[in-house]
C-alpha cells in the first residue's frame, strides 16, 4: 500500500525546490477553503493544481502569489520565506480566467507595464517586449488594443505580459477558462512551449481533467480545502489512493468488495486479485473498476478475464471510436457499484468498448451479458460502508437517515445499510444477523453507549461511529490513541473522514498527570512522530497539542469547549472500555469514532 | 462603441424617433427657441447694456464661478464616496447609500433654509467657524456649499457603476507585476472611470449652474457679491423687464451650452481611446 502523498518522487535527487508549502490554512468566517496544504514544487515543473468549483484551489494559488494571506503555514519561493511578502515583491507572473488585461492601454505597454513600474529603460523594454511577443507568437501586435484581440490572443498577450519581469514563478488561474476548444487547444500548446523554452516553474489552476492530463508533470487534485493526492498523471489514474480521485479523475465505478486471503470476493464471486497485506483478516474494502477494463461475453465460458457477474444491458451510447453503455448487475446489492463518475444513484455499471471489441461482440440494449473485468484497484482507504445498527427495525431505520450519516456516506460515496440487533447490548448474547460486520457501525448516542459499543466491538465490529442525534458536520476532528498499537489504523480512518469533510484535524496527545519532567520530551517526540506520520503515508495534515492528565477527561474537557468538535478514538483493548472512557462516550453530545483494531502484529 | 440595434419591445423607428422629435421639440427646443426669438427682439445697444452690466457679470462671475467649484469639489469627494460605497462593505452600507439621493427628493429651498440655518454666524456650526473669521452664509462660501449639496448625487451617482466595472482581478493582475498602491490608482483605476468622471462633473456642473431655490435662502443675494444670474432673472422679471430677463438667459444658455459641448468632446476623445472595433 503505497503512501498518498508521494511529493517530489519522480524528480532527480538534490533538484531545488521552487514553491514550498507548509501547513497552508486560509479560512473565510471561520470556515478552513484551504485546509492544511503542504506541497513541494520543484524547480521547472509543470503543476496543476486540479479540483472541483469551491474545492480552495483558486484560493491557494491567490495564497501563493501574494494576494490573499494565509493564517497559517508557510509559503517559500525558491527557499525564501515569503508568507509575509506583499505581492508585489514576490516575483511572480499571474495570469486571470478574464486576461485582466488594461483595456485602455495597447498590447505594447501592457506587456511592458511590468518593465514600466521597474523604471527599465525605453530600448531595453521595447527589446524586452518583441522577444516576448515572438515567444506568444503574436509579432507586429504591438499597437492593438486588448479590445481589437480575440479571446485566445488577449490570453497571449495576458501571458506574454506575466513574464514581462521574468518572475521565478507563472502561476495560471483556469487561464482556458473563457475559450472554445480549438482555441483552448491551440494555446496549451503555446504555453507549454513557453514553459518549456524557458524552464520556469508553473502553477495551473483547473477543474477539467483532461486539460491537467494534457499539460502536467505532476497533478495534485484538491477537494473540500485539502491536497488529496499529488503524483504523475498516470500514477494517479491508474493508482488512486482516495475514493474522490478515483471518481473525478475520468470515469470509474466503485464497488463494496471483501479483501480475503487469496484475493478479491464480489458477494459470492472470488475474483483473483493481490491478496491482502500479511495476511490480516477479511474485511471489506472499496474498488475501483474503470469503464475500460470491464469485458462483456455471450456467456461466462466466452469471457478472457475474471467473471464478475451477469447482467442486463439498460442502455448503449455511441460516441465515435467508444462505445459507452450501462449495465445494471443482477444479485442485487453485492455486485451493484456504490457509484460512478456520472453520479447516478442508478447504482448501473458504466462501460466503454473500443470499435475493436464491438466488432467482437455485438450488443443491443435489454441483453443479457455476462460481466468480466480486466484489472481492479482497491483503494486503501478504510470506512468503506456504514450500517446503522440498534434493537428495533424502526430506531436502525430513522438512525439511518441521520443527516451527518447521510452527508458523510454521500460524500464518500458508500451506502448506509440498517441493521437489527435485538439482544443488542445484552451481555453475552450472540449476533442476530449472521454476517459479520462490515465497514462502520454506527449507533445513536444515549445513556449506556459505552457498553453498547463494547458489545459490538466484541462481535468484531472495526468501527463504531456513536452519533448523537443532532449532530452536524465537525468543523474540527480531535484524534487520540489510547494504545499505540492502534496508531497507523486510527490515522488512516481520521486521514479518510478529513477528506470529506471541510475540518481541521488535530491530534491530542495525553500523559498521566504524574509523568516526570525527564520524561517530559518523550512525549513531544512522540507529538511529532505522529504528525510525521500522518503526513508521510496518509497524507493527513494536522496540528498537535500535548497534554498531561487523564486520558477521558482532558478529551471530554476539550470536547466540551466548543460545538461542532469530533473525536476519533482508537483503541486495541476491548475490555474496559466502557470504564475507561465511559465519561467520554455516554451521552455525549459529540460524535466519536471508535477505531479498533488487534495490536499490529499481534494476528499474524 | 458598436452600434447594436436589434428589434425591441417598442414600435418601430419611425414611431419612436417621431416621439423623440416631438418631445424634444415641445419641452426643449420651442421654449430656447422663444427665448432667442424674445432676445433677438432688443436692439444691439440694449442687449449689450443689459448682459454686460456690472451687476450682470458679477453675477455670471458667481455662478459659473461657483458651479465649477462645487462641480470640482464633488469630482474629488463624490468619487471617495462611491469608492467607499462600491468597494467596502459595512453596517449602515446600504442606508448611506439611499442618503445619497436624499437632495434629489428634497425641495431645495428646504436645503437652502436648512444650510442657512445651519451655518448662519449663530449656528450649530456657523457658530465655531465664526471666531476663525469664517463666514459661510450669506457670502460666496455659502454658495459654493449649497451647490455642492444639491449637484451631489449626480457626482456620485455616475462614477459608482464605473467603479463596479473595475475588476479586482486588473488591480491584482498591477500588483503581481509590481505596481504600488499609488501607481495602480493613476495607472489603472483613474483612466478607467475617467469618462464617468467626466459626465459627472458635467451633470453636477449644469445641475449647479441652474439651481435657483436653495442658493437664494443662503446667499445673502448682495448685487455684485452674492447674487447669482438666475436671481438676477428673476428680479428683472419682477420689474416686468422681459427682454432683459431674456437677454441675461440668453447669455447662460450660450455659456453652458460652450462648457458642456467641450466636456462632451473631451468625453468622445477619451472614449476613442477604448473603443471595440470589430469583436
Amino acid at each position: 500500500m503505497g503512501s498518498f502523498v508521494r511529493p517530489g518522487r519522480d524528480l532527480p535527487e538534490n533538484t531545488n525546490m521552487s514553491i514550498t508549502l507548509d501547513q497552508v490554512t486560509k479560512r473565510y468566517q471561520g470556515v478552513p477553503v484551504v485546509n492544511d496544504v503542504s506541497l513541494d514544487i520543484g524547480d521547472g515543473e509543470f503543476f496543476v493544481l486540479l479540483g472541483p468549483s469551491g474545492s480552495g484551489k483558486s484560493t491557494l494559488l491567490r495564497a501563493i502569489a501574494g494576494l490573499s494571506g494565509v493564517d497559517h503555514g508557510r509559503i517559500s519561493l525558491h527557499g525564501r520565506d515569503v508568507t509575509h511578502v506583499s505581492a508585489r515583491h514576490r516575483g511572480v507572473g499571474l495570469v486571470f480566467q478574464n486576461y485582466a488585461l488594461f483595456r485602455h492601454m495597447t498590447v505594447a505597454e501592457n506587456i511592458e507595464f511590468a518593465l514600466r513600474v521597474r523604471r527599465v529603460k525605453a530600448a531595453e523594454r521595447r527589446q524586452r517586449r518583441q522577444e516576448l511577443l515572438r515567444l506568444v507568437a503574436l509579432e507586429g501586435m504591438d499597437n492593438r488594443l486588448p479590445a481589437q484581440l480575440s479571446g485566445g490572443q488577449q490570453q497571449r498577450v495576458a501571458v506574454a505580459r506575466a513574464l514581462a519581469h521574468k518572475p521565478e514563478v507563472l502561476l495560471l488561474d483556469e487561464p482556458f477558462g473563457a475559450l472554445d476548444a480549438k482555441i483552448r487547444e491551440e494555446l496549451r500548446r503555446t504555453i507549454r512551449q513557453v514553459q518549456r523554452e524557458l524552464g520556469i516553474t508553473t502553477v495551473l489552476v483547473t477543474h477539467d481533467q483532461e486539460e491537467a492530463f494534457a499539460m502536467a508533470d505532476r497533478i495534485g487534485v484538491m477537494n473540500l480545502g485539502r491536497l488529496l493526492e499529488v503524483d504523475q498523471p498516470h500514477e494517479l489514474y491508474t493508482r488512486p489512493a482516495t475514493r474522490f480521485v478515483a471518481t473525478f479523475l475520468g470515469a470509474a465505478n466503485l464497488l463494496l468488495a471483501h479483501q480475503t486471503r487469496d484475493g478479491i470476493r464480489f458477494g459470492k464471486t472470488s475474483v483473483k486479485a493481490p491478496a491482502a497485506p500479511h495476511g490480516s483478516r477479511e474485511h471489506e474494502v472499496v474498488a475501483v473498476v474503470r469503464p475500460e477494463e470491464v469485458e462483456v461475453g455471450n456467456h461466462r465460458e466466452a469471457l478472457k478475464s475474471n467473471f464478475l457477474a451477469h447482467g442486463a444491458v439498460e442502455e448503449i451510447l455511441f460516441t465515435g471510436a467508444l462505445e459507452r453503455m450501462r449495465i445494471r448487475m443482477d444479485g442485487g446489492g453485492d455486485v451493484a457499484p456504490l457509484a460512478n463518475s456520472n453520479g447516478s444513484g442508478a447504482a448501473l455499471l458504466e462501460v466503454t468498448r473500443t470499435l475493436h471489441e464491438q466488432r467482437a461482440f455485438q450488443v443491443a440494449p435489454g441483453q443479457q451479458v455476462a460481466v468480466g473485468v480486466r484489472r481492479i484497484h482497491v483503494l486503501p482507504t478504510p470506512l468503506s460502508s456504514f450500517t446503522a445498527c440498534a434493537q428495533a427495525d424502526e430506531q436502525a431505520e430513522t438512525l439511518s437517515h441521520h443527516p451527518l450519516l447521510v452527508e458523510l456516506a454521500t460524500r464518500m460515496k458508500t451506502r448506509i445499510s440498517a441493521r437489527v440487533e435485538p439482544k443488542f447490548g445484552v451481555p453475552g448474547a450472540a449476533c442476530e444477523a449472521a454476517a459479520a460486520f462490515a465497514g462502520t457501525t454506527v449507533i445513536a448516542s444515549e445513556p449506556q453507549v459505552s457498553r453498547h459499543a463494547e458489545w459490538l466491538l466484541e462481535r468484531g465490529a472495526d468501527e463504531v461511529l456513536i452519533l448523537p442525534p443532532n449532530a452536524v458536520a465537525p468543523q474540527r476532528v480531535l484524534i487520540h490513541w489510547a494504545d499505540e498499537g492502534v496508531r497507523g489504523a486510527t490515522l488512516a480512518v481520521s486521514a479518510s473522514i478529513l477528506r470529506h469533510v471541510a475540518a481541521e484535524a488535530m491530534y491530542v496527545g495525553i500523559l498521566p498527570e504524574r509523568t516526570p519532567d525527564t520524561q517530559r520530551p518523550l512525549g513531544v517526540r512522540a507529538l511529532l512522530d505522529a504528525r510525521s506520520e500522518a503526513q508521510a503515508v496518509h497524507g493527513l495534515e494536522m496540528r498537535t497539542e500535548l497534554r498531561f492528565g487523564d486520558v477521558a477527561s482532558e478529551l471530554a474537557r476539550q470536547l466540551a469547549e466548543s460545538t461542532g468538535q469530533m473525536l476519533i478514538l482508537g483503541v486495541c483493548a476491548i475490555n474496559g472500555l466502557a470504564e475507561r472512557f465511559g465519561t467520554l462516550l455516554d451521552d455525549a453530545r459529540w460524535p466519536v469514532l471508535i477505531v479498533h483494531r488487534e495490536p499490529e502484529g499481534a494476528t499474524a | 462603441m458598436a452600434t447594436v440595434r436589434q428589434a425591441s419591445v417598442l414600435p418601430g423607428f419611425g414611431l419612436t424617433f417621431g416621439f423623440t422629435t416631438f418631445f424634444l421639440c415641445t419641452i426643449v427646443l420651442i421654449p430656447l427657441a422663444a427665448l432667442v426669438l424674445k432676445t433677438g427682439g432688443m436692439q444691439w445697444h440694449d442687449f449689450v447694456h443689459v448682459v454686460l452690466s456690472p451687476r450682470a457679470i458679477g453675477s455670471y462671475r458667481l455662478s459659473f464661478g461657483a458651479s465649477f467649484l462645487a462641480a470640482t469639489i464633488n469630482l474629488v469627494f463624490g468619487f471617495i464616496i462611491a469608492w467607499t460605497l462600491v468597494r467596502y462593505d459595512f453596517p449602515g452600507r446600504r442606508l448611506i447609500d439611499a442618503l445619497i439621493d436624499m437632495p434629489f427628493a428634497l425641495p431645495t429651498a428646504v436645503s437652502g433654509i436648512a444650510l442657512t440655518t445651519v451655518f448662519a454666524d449663530n449656528g450649530w456650526i456657523g457658530q465655531y467657524l465664526e471666531p476663525f473669521g469664517i463666514k459661510v452664509a450669506y457670502t460666496w462660501i455659502g454658495v459654493t456649499l449649497a451647490l455642492t449639496l444639491i449637484s451631489m448625487p449626480f457626482a456620485v451617482r455616475s462614477v459608482q457603476p464605473a467603479l463596479l466595472e473595475v475588476q479586482r482581478d486588473l488591480e491584482d493582475a498591477a500588483e503581481t507585476l509590481g505596481a504600488g498602491r499609488f501607481y495602480v490608482f493613476r495607472r489603472i483605476i483613474l483612466p478607467t472611470v475617467l469618462p464617468a468622471l467626466l459626465t459627472g462633473f458635467t451633470l453636477a456642473f449644469a445641475r449647479a449652474v441652474g439651481e435657483y431655490g436653495s442658493v437664494i435662502f443662503i446667499a445673502g443675494n448682495l448685487p455684485m457679491k452674492t447674487e447669482i444670474t438666475p436671481l438676477l432673472i428673476v428680479i428683472r422679471l419682477e420689474e416686468y423687464d422681459y427682454k432683459g430677463a431674456a437677454a441675461l438667459g440668453f447669455v447662460m444658455l450660450l455659456i453652458s451650452f460652450v462648457v458642456l459641448l467641450t466636456i462632451n468632446l473631451l468625453q468622445a476623445w477619451g472614449r476613442r481611446r477604448l473603443v471595440r472595433v470589430g469583436r
